[in-house]
């Protein structure tokens, strides 16, 4: 098959111009050139087969009826070599650690606040602050377990961080079925390719939720909670579990009892449960804490918390962190903790909430990226260049009446990579969510997802949104 | 093991099962349709009354179809999303069942059922009611015994694996006794009681159990109303008699308490071989099955108590069934968190 295209003016991750490729993507090069395009076909079908069959499918809400979709893997790989894969490691460590320093920071001293590096209004208004929380002893000081950073590289190849998932990231089934489902697509390529496994995640997400069991437990009762068979992530929370070998328990499953201790209702009675990897987010949790409404949380789930009888992955109040005006001082945070610069840079914003930043924005509007500080999968986002300016207008009335609920970023032209579409493989925008799990040490797989955003030109790479993905291949070398 | 995997593979397998019961029975309905001197329009419906009502179904079908023909019923007992005892219905349930617990399951049972489902759904509903295809109701019935093949074979046989044998029994044993009921309706709807026709009769209801021709190996007579009885219920060694089905029965709940077979610890367990006991040691006079205290009434009814008390003793949640509630079809909806 021939992948050759016009790379313009964006960062190509394979190609150095229109048909030469950067070493490391030579030998992917070379197999998908001698590859027929009956043998792609055959392929790319009995992949999507195999995903459909072992409903590896996401939930798409908001039809009469919800439909099951497969999320579309595209077949050629992303290859990143050793050199750029250590300094993405070493960025996101660096990143983890001020994180984790921060929670700890603002739901106890909020040292930070008093040294005048974030002002205090900033975190209050924050829609994922858990006040409740404060002064809430965190076993080993672990606010984030499983951080899914979403990386993106500018048009020079610079890699820089766009968001902090620090709740509940997702989407770390598909890198692993991903993975599987490329070794079954081309088994010839995998002894000889040089990539790093990622088969280890669960075994590494399992010895992270054992080290937060509640001390004095050497054989802790863990499970996965999920909201249930009807959220989007299912799949993922399911696989997961079985990865790990530990049972997979809805709110309903769970009772604390007068002894603040979490039990799940089995056949043979109740049975205590030490840890909870939760896919639950904050809100729905407890329903004697935050919303009292939720009929997916576990009543009584808090008490049991900070009585130190439950370790909890995520711990509560980490959304803070994926708040957008938050990630503005993710640099600061580094400094300030760690005194260090940060390896990864994080893309150049405006704060309009600072009357300075609010002019700038105003006057740039259609130069500019405005973002809703706390919305996710690629909602509430103008990207001023390519909208109307009926678009620009409503989101200048929103920014003006709330200035703490947006910020501004300079436009990023995302990489692009060959994709398959209709007419062959051409070049589409790409980012990289890595899955840090932060326990006794912090481990950064080597891989991770990396969403395709199959539209042609487009910018959003968001399942919901018309996304796809890749495997992501990290070399144990350069080439 | 967790009440409420408990509760799924116990449904899980009841609605496979039921679903290859319905089969089963549009199947060999339509096969007897097929007999010449009976294939025009008006005297089809009066064939599938006897099922929908020991279905339990025949309000929720007049109430819907205006018309009352073979094809209409066909639609409504397959692929009616709002019949809630569809095959259509029962397999989504199962596999909805199955996805709560997938990681419990094997991925070979897993994909057995979905596989299934997803051939369902992407069937021309109409041209198979239409041109009935058969081949389509033998696809339905080789899945069902594919998915308990698989299940044995790759599934522990431990607690998870006699809740399923459980949900298989009580849902089987339970058709049984509806498909024997059905004879009693088809009379009713025949003034002239011909001998020939009672004989097409039974023999359909043997068809309907897998068990013509095994009949015919033990009864070198003719087909004769006491004795498909005696087969039907009695049988120690038919795969769909009463007494072969509440025996594994027994034994599956056993093998969950780990009490021993000749004593019991909890009420289902009694239920259970106080039923077994009576259907060991009845007599054939004691075979009725028409009427409201005919000795197939009480076994439906021992069924029903037995399914509750299982429930309460193991799986803590409310048996809801929505095919035996037609009225209250609104299932338990969790509220949908969006996660990125």
């Amino acid at each position: 098959m021939e992948i050759s295209y016009e790379c313009g003016k964006f960062f190509d991750e394979m190609f150095i111009s229109p048909g030469v490729p950067r070493p490391h993507y030579q030998s992917i090069f070379d197999r998908f050139n001698e590859l027929s395009e009956d043998d792609f076909h055959q392929k790319r079908e009995s992949t999507d087969l195999s995903f459909v069959e072992q409903g590896i499918t996401f939930t798409v809400y908001g039809d009469e009826e919800s439909t099951e979709r497969i999320f579309p893997f595209d077949l050629m790989p992303r290859v990143i070599p050793n050199t750029e894969w250590q300094h993405i490691t070493k960025g996101l460590e660096q990143r983890i650690k001020a994180l984790n320093m921060f929670l700890k920071d603002i739901y106890t001293k909020q040292q930070i606040v008093k040294d005048k590096v974030i002002p205090a209004e900033i975190f209050q208004s924050a829609k994922h602050y858990r006040k409740e929380f404060i002064g809430v002893d965190v076993p080993e000081d672990i606010y984030i377990h499983i951080c899914g950073s979403d990386l993106i590289r500018d048009d020079a190849g610079n890699y820089l961080v766009l968001e902090d998932n620090a709740r509940c990231p997702s989407g770390v089934s598909y890198m692993l079925e991903n993975r599987q489902a490329m070794k079954r697509a081309f088994p010839r390529v995998f002894p000889k390719s040089g990539v790093r496994p990622v088969e280890d995640y669960p075994i590494k997400l399992l010895a992270a939720l054992k080290h937060i069991a509640p001390k004095g437990i050497d054989n802790p009762v863990i499970a996965v909670l999920t909201p249930g068979v009807y959220n989007s992530a299912y799949f993922e929370h399911c696989f997961l579990a079985r990865q790990m070998g530990v049972d997979i328990v809805e709110g309903r499953d769970l009772v604390v009892e007068s002894d603040n201790r979490v039990y799940m209702r089995t056949t043979e009675g109740l049975k205590r449960v030490d840890v909870l990897y939760r896919r639950i987010d904050d809100d729905f949790i407890d329903p004697e804490v935050f919303r009292k409404d939720s009929v997916l949380g576990v009543p009584g789930l808090m008490r049991a918390y900070t009585s130190g009888n439950l370790g909890l992955a995520n711990s509560i109040g980490t959304g803070i962190a994926d708040d957008k005006v938050t990630y503005c001082f993710v640099p600061a945070m580094i400094k300030y903790y760690l005194g260090e610069d940060p390896i990864l840079p994080s893309v150049e914003s405006w704060l309009p909430y600072r009357p300075d930043d609010m002019k700038y924005v105003m006057e740039n509007m259609e130069n500019l990226v405005i973002k809703a500080a706390n919305e996710a999968g690629g909602y509430g986002i103008l990207i001023g260049p390519m909208a109307s300016k009926k678009e620009i207008e409503s989101f200048r009335d929103q920014v003006k009446a709330d200035p703490r609920g947006f910020i501004a970023q300079t436009p990023i032209s995302l990489s692009r990579h060959p994709t398959y579409s209709d007419s062959g493989f051409d070049g589409r925008h790409i980012d990289l969510r890595p899955y840090t799990i932060c326990g006794e040490k912090t481990h950064i797989t080597p891989g991770g997802l990396t969403r395709v955003a199959l539209k042609k030109g487009s910018l959003v790479v968001n399942s919901s949104q018309g996304g796809g993905s890749k495997d992501t291949w990290i070399l144990h070398g350069d080439r | 093991m967790l009440c409420r995997v408990a509760d799924s593979l116990f449904w899980m397998s009841r609605y496979i099962e039921r679903a290859e019961c319905t089969v089963r029975l549009v199947d060999v309905t339509l096969q007897t349709l097929l007999e010449p001197e009976q294939s025009y329009e008006d005297i089809d419906y009066k064939h599938w009354q006897p099922i929908l009502l020991s279905l339990g179904d025949e309000s929720i079908f007049t109430e819907k179809y205006e018309e009352r023909n073979s094809q209409n019923v066909t639609y409504f007992l397959t692929f009616d999303r709002e019949n809630p005892s569809s095959v259509f219905s029962c397999i989504a349930n199962a596999r909805e069942n199955a996805r709560m617990i997938r990681d419990q399951i094997s991925s070979e049972m897993w994909e057995t059922i979905n596989t299934l489902y997803l051939f369902l759904k992407k069937q021309n509903a109409n041209a198979v009611c239409r041109e009935i295809r058969f081949d389509f109701f033998k696809k339905i019935k080789e899945s069902s015994i594919l998915f308990q093949g698989i299940t044995d074979s790759t599934f522990p046989h431990q607690i998870g694996y006699y809740f399923i044998i459980c949900g298989r029994y009580i849902e089987r044993a339970e058709k049984t006794c509806r498909i024997i009921e059905s004879k009693q309706h088809m009379t009713d709807q025949i003034v002239e009681k011909a001998d020939a026709i009672d004989t097409a009769q039974w023999a359909a209801i043997l068809k309907a159990n897998s068990a013509f021709e095994a009949y015919h190996r033990v009864f070198v007579s003719d087909i004769e109303e006491s004795s498909v009885l005696q087969f039907l219920i009695l049988s120690k060694n038919l795969p769909r008699s009463l007494f072969f089905c509440i025996q594994k029965l027994q034994y599956a709940m056993h093998m969950i308490s780990g009490c021993r077979l000749d004593q019991y610890s909890n009420e289902a367990e009694r239920l259970t071989g106080m039923l077994l006991s009576k259907l060991n040691y009845g007599s054939p006079s004691d075979l009725t099955y028409e009427g409201e205290d005919s000795l197939l009434a009480e076994i439906v009814s021992n069924l029903e108590s037995i399914a509750v008390e299982l429930s309460e003793r193991y799986m803590f949640f409310p048996i809801v069934d929505p095919a035996a509630e037609p009225e209250s079809q609104t299932q338990e909806q969790s509220t949908v968190t969006a996660i990125s």
